[in-house]
């Protein structure tokens, strides 16, 4: 069965401040969702929430119709969700293929096989292009290869919708293009839904079936992302009204 | 590529093994005074194992560990003499108080991080011994005294029977997939919680494990003294003992606070019969030294500095 994760009418505060007035999406395995938005329009707040890193306000997270929102971080990635961050956080201390190997044994499989979950690990270390650097300590590895490792982890964790945040932003015109690459292949192998918060244009519009923008909280359009781009209110959320009326 | 094997029990493994083997052989034969050496490092070897559970692999730093020692020592001392259990009896009540003790402090304590775990622990000894004082079952500030003889062969073999055991669960945590997520959660916690990790669980899994042998190991050292006083049995000293050995040998690994015991024990009895208090001074030293130079303990910095010696130290 293909698994669905919705969200409904999320809201979250932060004392006076409000990061999500009501929120609504879905993403289906197998698709990929991309969520745009001008900076503190409150995407990570949103991916947070799904992740059980933080609980909504109001509002509701369900996966294949059962309520996600109330449950810890970890049940929520034993159900099949992983989520990456925007500052890659790798266990330092540990080499990469520990780091991967780590994401198997705990994650959705929760495989108690050490020697059977650093097979996989190293399955997806290949997989990600990582090989060569299984035995380096996460702490000597370049931003690009740390970003790759954010990836490997989540893939490892065997979650079926995948939340990424940024996993593109910082890299040269060739970098990105060979991670767009990577990106698209893992995705065929895989299977895997995702929502991908993401500033790099070229990446959301090439990558996703559907692009949802999201400013101050709130959903301003919803649809295929070259459509999406063209709508005015999605031009003066990020260049000002001004920008938005000359487009028109 | 392959996946290199993981050693299925190593040298580390054998060589301590080892030890335990040829001292349990050798100990009647052992004179009465290095016997008694002996006994008082196994049981520092105890209690620095212990503090490997929950600062060596979490890396939350324990300042109250002592706590645990101290009830083993009082459950023991209680049992013991009131109801005239055995000593061994009392021994494992002493460590089945400090593994609930654990379970219960620890279920509040291990929320906090960083300083404020450290500081919230450092102030249960302290609340510990100011219960004990008021409480006449337990003796109040004179203590319990028991007239039970000298039996160091008995001394020797409980604490060389806890101290196996809790090497045997240093080695199956630290080797299986409960030791990949503790090294998660010493890493980064909220990354670990994210790969699926329950760290809150994990952590208070541990922390009983610490608190069980401490008790144990308490109640030992109560046992060898014949005795427990409220101000000695919760001294901070012992936990800085604990952490010392822990950060000398190395922390979170199998032979580390084995080392660290040998490195805290020995300047702890010499200095007792030259110069009381001189081996602070020592302890001191090497810890400076150690958190300069090598901040991973001797057997990171083996590993570290002599390639040979990866695939061997553990």
């Amino acid at each position: 069965m293909t698994m669905v994760l919705s969200v409904a009418e999320v809201r979250k505060d932060f004392g006076g401040v409000h990061a999500l007035r009501g929120v609504s999406l879905s993403v289906a395995e197998g698709r990929i969702v991309g969520l745009i938005g001008p900076n503190g329009s409150g995407k990570t707040t949103l991916l947070n929430v799904i992740a059980g890193v933080e609980k909504p306000t109001a509002g509701t997270v369900t996966l294949d119709g059962r309520r996600i929102d109330r449950l810890p971080a970890h049940r929520v990635v034993e159900l099949g969700i992983a989520k990456t961050h925007q500052i890659p956080k790798p266990f330092l201390g540990l080499t990469t293929r520990d780091n991967v190997g780590v994401a198997v044994l705990y994650g959705s499989r929760q495989d108690r096989d050490v020697a059977r979950a650093f097979d996989e690990a190293n399955w997806v270390l290949r997989l990600v292009g990582l090989e060569r650097h299984a035995e380096t300590l996460a702490a000597n590895l370049t931003v690009q290869d740390r970003k790759r490792l954010e990836l490997a982890r989540v893939i490892a964790t065997g979650s079926r919708i995948l939340l990424l945040d940024e996993v593109f932003a910082g890299l040269s015109p060739d970098e990105l293009r060979e991670a767009m690459g990577l990106f698209t292949r893992l995705q065929k192998e895989i299977g895997f839904g995702a929502l991908v918060v993401e500033h790099v244009m070229r990446a959301v519009l090439t990558l996703s079936d559907r692009v949802i923008v999201i400013d101050e909280g709130r959903k301003i359009a919803e649809g295929p992302p070259q459509q999406v781009v063209r709508q005015p209110a999605v031009i003066e959320a990020y260049l000002g009204r001004e920008a938005a009326r000359a487009a028109t | 590529m392959k996946l290199p094997a993981i050693p299925k029990l190593g040298p580390t493994v054998w060589g301590i093994a080892a030890f335990l083997v040829v001292g349990a052989i050798a100990a009647p034969w052992i004179p009465i005074y290095p016997l008694t050496i002996l006994i008082g490092l196994l049981v520092f070897a105890a209690l620095a194992y212990s503090m490997n559970f929950i600062t060596g692999l979490t890396g939350y730093v324990s300042f109250g560990q002592v706590v645990f020692m101290g009830t083993g020592a009082y459950a023991w001392g209680y049992v013991v003499g009131t109801f005239r259990w055995h000593p061994i009896g009392g021994v494992l009540v002493g460590a089945a108080v400090g593994a609930l003790l654990a379970l219960g402090l620890g279920a509040v304590t291990l929320r906090f991080r960083g300083v404020y775990f450290a500081i919230a622990t450092l102030v249960m000894p302290l609340a510990a011994v100011d219960i004990i004082l008021v409480t006449p079952a337990l003796g109040g500030g004179q203590g319990i005294i028991l007239n039970l003889g000298f039996e160091p062969l008995s001394w020797f073999y409980t604490i060389w029977v806890i101290l196996a055991i809790e090497i045997g669960l240093t080695y199956w945590v630290t080797h299986g997939r409960i030791g990949y997520g503790l090294r998660a959660i010493k890493g980064d916690e909220d990354a670990a919680k994210t790969l699926g990790i329950d760290a809150a669980r994990l952590k208070l899994f541990v922390f009983c494990f610490s608190g069980l042998f401490t008790g144990a190991a308490g109640a030992v050292n109560a046992w060898t003294l014949s005795g427990v006083f409220p101000n000695d049995a919760f001294a901070l000293l012992f936990s800085l003992q604990m952490l010392a050995m822990v950060v000398i040998g190395g922390m979170g690994t199998l032979l580390g606070p084995l080392l660290g015991a040998v490195v805290v024990y020995i300047p702890h009895t010499y200095f007792l019969t030259v110069v009381v208090g001189a081996e602070f001074i020592v302890i001191g030293i090497l810890i400076a030294i150690i958190a300069l130079v090598i901040p991973e303990g001797i057997v990171g910095a083996l590993r570290r500095h002599i390639p040979a010696l990866r695939r061997i130290l553990e």
